[in-house]
């Protein structure tokens, strides 16, 4: 053993130790410091939530779902509630325990801030669906009402979070949505409309998100059994178990408002096609959906697949003139009728005819009202 | 909504408004923002159609598209980008090799006694003397001299390429690569740009309209191995490298080995690119899109003139505001006296245990040190301390720096102890070292954010530690046995 060897292992180790204890999530300094983050104020507003959550399905909080819901003990629990009985957060009787107004106001908060902050995630920052709630399960712990408020003007006071959970108000109103049921009890060929997709457990709401399921997603149930149901959505067959069937939530629409298809995307247009666009998917938010719009991308607008990187991927498209290089996940966003194909004679996806959906009509208003102004200005 | 409002009561008070909205923003569908956005934005467009009458083209040939064919097709589109590049990076360093010397001979053989003579005519004191002319005057003629003229050729080029319209069509083509380590095709071209000058490299990354993208791009430009760096890695690779093989392939092997250096920088960008977006920025926001704007003939005098004072000029300016104040430390260090040997050597002496563990030396750790201001400057400043630590003939004095021929250079060299791991150790910390002070400021300029400038230059000192440190160690392990 001479010193170069001694000290490459020495260095080796300290490159290993820094790894274990700084590597993304699940380093143990990340590790610790969620555990220090674990304060009695944190388990509190857990608790709220929990118990909040319930109380509004109408159900009692008990220790064991507590503790559970905490990830901790049951004498943690019982301490926890104590202290909670003490601040008036809760009122415990007879085994029950139930929140108090103060209790309710702070857990709409906690819920609240829970619910921003995974709406600026969606909306202003790239991370992924998936990383939503967990990176709001900690953030809603250091937003204060102040810096909520102010997160609500930021995002032009969402009223929906990116799941469809209704945001309560500063004033601490909630919306009850009376109108939705579960997927699982939609009746048959009846069309409806994706309102709501549950975010926990995650590997379920990842399974959703697989699936290609997304908010305002037009469906309709073809077969439900015991194992499975089946539905046409987006011009595509999805197949869920009942059990993910059970975190997406629906509200019935009357046939005249379903969309047609046929459904493609751009990215299914071969070098050389053109075709029009339909509309951008409800799935692509904030700043990518801004940016496409920014290019020109509107529903009518012609657009053409010019050329192919000869690495396979952008394709450049040429929109109104100009020549845009989209990679196949962005084009596989926007949605297109083939030129050849006009859509009246497209055919039917078990679905009526598609009269001009809200934003259309709205455009046509819209658009009266400009020529009659501009008439009236050159006369 | 129109008609719920109506329905409101008949006499309506600021406060019943105000709580006839709070209650129907429940019921607007959802969307009603991006509905609206989508609205407006299709309003123009039918505005823009029904109004803009475009003239009746007669069908023509379309040049343009032919040229996208080829310049994109799978068969040329890939060789052709290399070969203009090849060309570009040919005539810079061919190019630039007759006016650097002219501008050396001038600056450094020339005016350098003449002003040495004046000031001793008119009697100024040793040490001013020293600190004006052989500590600022010295630093800063070197800078100009080694860095105008490949600036000069390498910028105008790059420039016509852009204005042709051909840039773009480059990332078009790399896309799919850079995207693969969550990076914008565009970086291709703030990388190219940063092997004429990482400072304008971070500069050029404002054609990247992603966030995340542009911040990969600055922060990685680091590792395309800039015009200032060049020098120093074929010196030493001439000197160490190509001297292990016979003489007929000396010149072969050690260009090899420079491009061998560089196209590791090309890798570690992809590979550092490839982390930093799937772990500090990952929350970043990231758009997609890449413009392909037709082609032009270039204005070409306006392309030089534009190049010539945007980049050359600008990129020259901050370099010569820096170098000069490293000039007067230079000196300083080197002729201040603290118990009868000066600041340097006090400096090199505590930096050479370290120096040893990365398998370099007090030298070479001092001289990037007080090089930070430009690169350029590295070399001579080595020469210097060398012959100042070693005593051997051949130096200009204390704090002077100079620049001999290969075999003078190598005998001061080997005088100072260095070894054919020294050499390659220094190949490499060239390369993975902290950005110069010019581009460190110019990232704060364009980022405006101290973190991500801290992490830019930081994070390749680090790397450049840990690396030099496991080959050194890797080194004598393998040496030993």
């Amino acid at each position: 053993m001479n010193e170069p060897a001694i000290l490459l292992i020495i260095s080796l180790v300290c490159i290993g130790v820094a790894l274990w204890l700084f590597w993304p999530d699940r380093g143990l300094f990340w590790r610790w410091q969620r555990a220090r983050q674990m304060t009695e104020r944190v388990l509190i507003e857990d608790a709220l939530k929990h118990m909040y959550a319930y109380e509004e399905q109408g159900r009692h909080p008990t220790l064991e779902s507590l503790a559970g819901a905490l990830r901790t003990s049951d004498d943690t629990i019982a301490n926890l509630l104590t202290a909670m009985q003490e601040r008036e957060l809760i009122t415990l009787t007879a085994g029950n325990a139930s929140l108090t107004t103060r209790g309710r106001d702070y857990a709409l908060h906690i819920i609240r801030a829970h619910r921003l902050w995974e709406s600026y995630l969606a909306s202003k920052t790239g991370y992924d669906a998936a990383d939503w709630h967990s990176q709001s399960e900690w953030r809603e712990h250091e937003l204060s009402p102040t810096d909520t408020n102010a997160l609500a003007a930021e995002l032009g006071h969402p009223r929906f979070d990116p799941h469809g959970d209704p945001i309560p108000t500063a004033e601490g109103e909630i919306v009850d949505r009376q109108d939705q049921q579960q997927l699982a009890q939609l009746r048959l060929n009846q069309p409806a409309r994706i309102v709501h997709l549950e975010d926990e457990p995650q590997t379920v709401y990842a399974q959703l998100l697989a699936e290609g399921l997304h908010l305002g997603m037009q469906i309709i149930v073809i077969e439900r059994t015991e194992q499975r149901i089946r539905f046409w959505g987006d011009g595509e067959e999805h197949v869920l178990a009942p059990l993910l069937a059970n975190n997406v939530s629906v509200t019935p629409i009357q046939r005249d408002e379903v969309e047609s298809g046929p459904f493609h995307s751009l990215d299914s247009l071969v070098r050389g096609e053109s075709a029009q666009v339909t509309r951008i998917s409800p799935r692509l938010q904030g700043a990518e959906r801004r940016r496409l719009l920014d290019l020109g991308i509107l529903p009518g607008t012609e657009i053409k697949a010019e050329m192919v990187s000869p690495s396979g991927d952008p394709t450049a498209y040429r929109v109104r003139g100009a020549l845009i290089g989209l990679r196949k996940e962005q084009a596989a966003m926007i949605q297109i009728r083939s030129q050849d194909a006009p859509y009246e004679d497209a055919p039917h996806q078990g679905a009526s005819p598609k009269d001009d959906y809200d934003e259309a009509a709205f455009v046509h208003a819209q658009n009266g009202e400009v020529s009659a102004a501009k008439k009236g200005e050159l006369a | 909504m129109l008609n719920a409002n109506s329905a409101a009561p008949a006499a309506p008070t600021p406060q019943n408004i105000l709580d006839t909205a709070t209650r129907l923003r429940w019921e607007v569908s959802g969307g009603v923002h991006e509905s609206l956005v989508e609205a407006i934005y299709t309003d123009a467009a039918r505005i823009a159609d029904r109004a803009v009458i475009y003239p009746d083209k007669p069908p023509r040939f379309n040049l343009d598209r032919a040229i996208d064919q080829i310049v994109t097709s799978r068969l040329f589109g890939f060789p052709l980008m290399l070969l203009l590049f090849t060309l570009v990076f040919w005539l810079t360093i061919s190019g630039a090799n007759v006016p650097s010397d002219l501008l050396g001979r001038f600056f450094l053989d020339t005016i350098h006694p003449l002003l040495k003579s004046a000031s001793a005519a008119i009697g100024l004191p040793w040490w001013l003397d020293g600190l004006l002319i052989d500590g600022i005057y010295l630093a800063t003629a070197w800078v100009v001299s080694v860095m105008l003229p490949p600036m000069a050729i390498f910028f105008p080029l790059f420039t016509l390429l852009e204005d042709f319209g051909y840039l773009p069509r480059v990332a078009f083509n790399l896309d799919n690569i850079f995207k693969k380590s969550g990076a914008h095709g565009k970086q291709a071209l703030s990388m190219m740009m940063g092997f004429g000058c990482n400072a304008a490299g971070v500069v050029a990354t404002r054609v990247i309209d992603s966030p995340r993208e542009r911040l990969i791009a600055i922060i990685t430009n680091n590792f395309a191995l800039c015009n200032g760096r060049w020098p120093t890695q074929i010196l030493i690779a001439s000197l160490f490298i190509g001297a292990l093989v016979p003489a007929y392939i000396g010149g072969l092997i050690s260009a090899l080995a420079v491009v061998g250096v560089a196209t590791l920088g090309v890798l570690l960008s992809f590979a550092v690119s490839w982390s930093l977006s799937r772990t500090v920025l990952r929350g970043e926001a990231s758009t997609f899109s890449l413009e392909l704007p037709p082609y032009r003939p270039p204005r070409f005098w306006q392309t030089i003139y534009t190049s010539l004072i945007d980049r050359t000029l600008y990129v020259l300016w901050r370099a010569i505001v820096f170098a000069a104040p490293a000039g007067a430390i230079i000196w300083l260090t080197a002729n201040i006296q603290v118990g009868g040997i000066s600041i340097a050597e006090h400096i090199i002496n505590a930096l050479n245990p370290v120096g040893w563990l990365l398998g370099l030396n007090g030298v070479i750790l001092l001289a990037y040190i007080v090089a930070i201001p430009a690169n350029e400057i590295v070399i001579p400043t080595m020469l210097m301390m060398t012959v100042l630590i070693t005593g051997v003939n051949g130096g200009a004095g204390a704090g002077v720096m100079f620049q001999g021929n290969d075999a003078q250079t190598m005998s001061m060299l080997q005088a100072g102890g260095w070894t054919l791991l020294t050499a390659v150790n220094l190949m490499l910390f060239s390369l993975i070292h902290n950005p110069c002070s010019t581009t460190i400021y110019t990232i704060y300029k364009e980022t405006g954010s101290a973190k991500w400038t801290a992490v830019s230059a930081l994070l390749p000192l680090i790397m450049g530690f840990v690396v030099t440190f496991l080959v050194a160690q890797v080194w004598r392990l393998v040496a030993g046995m």
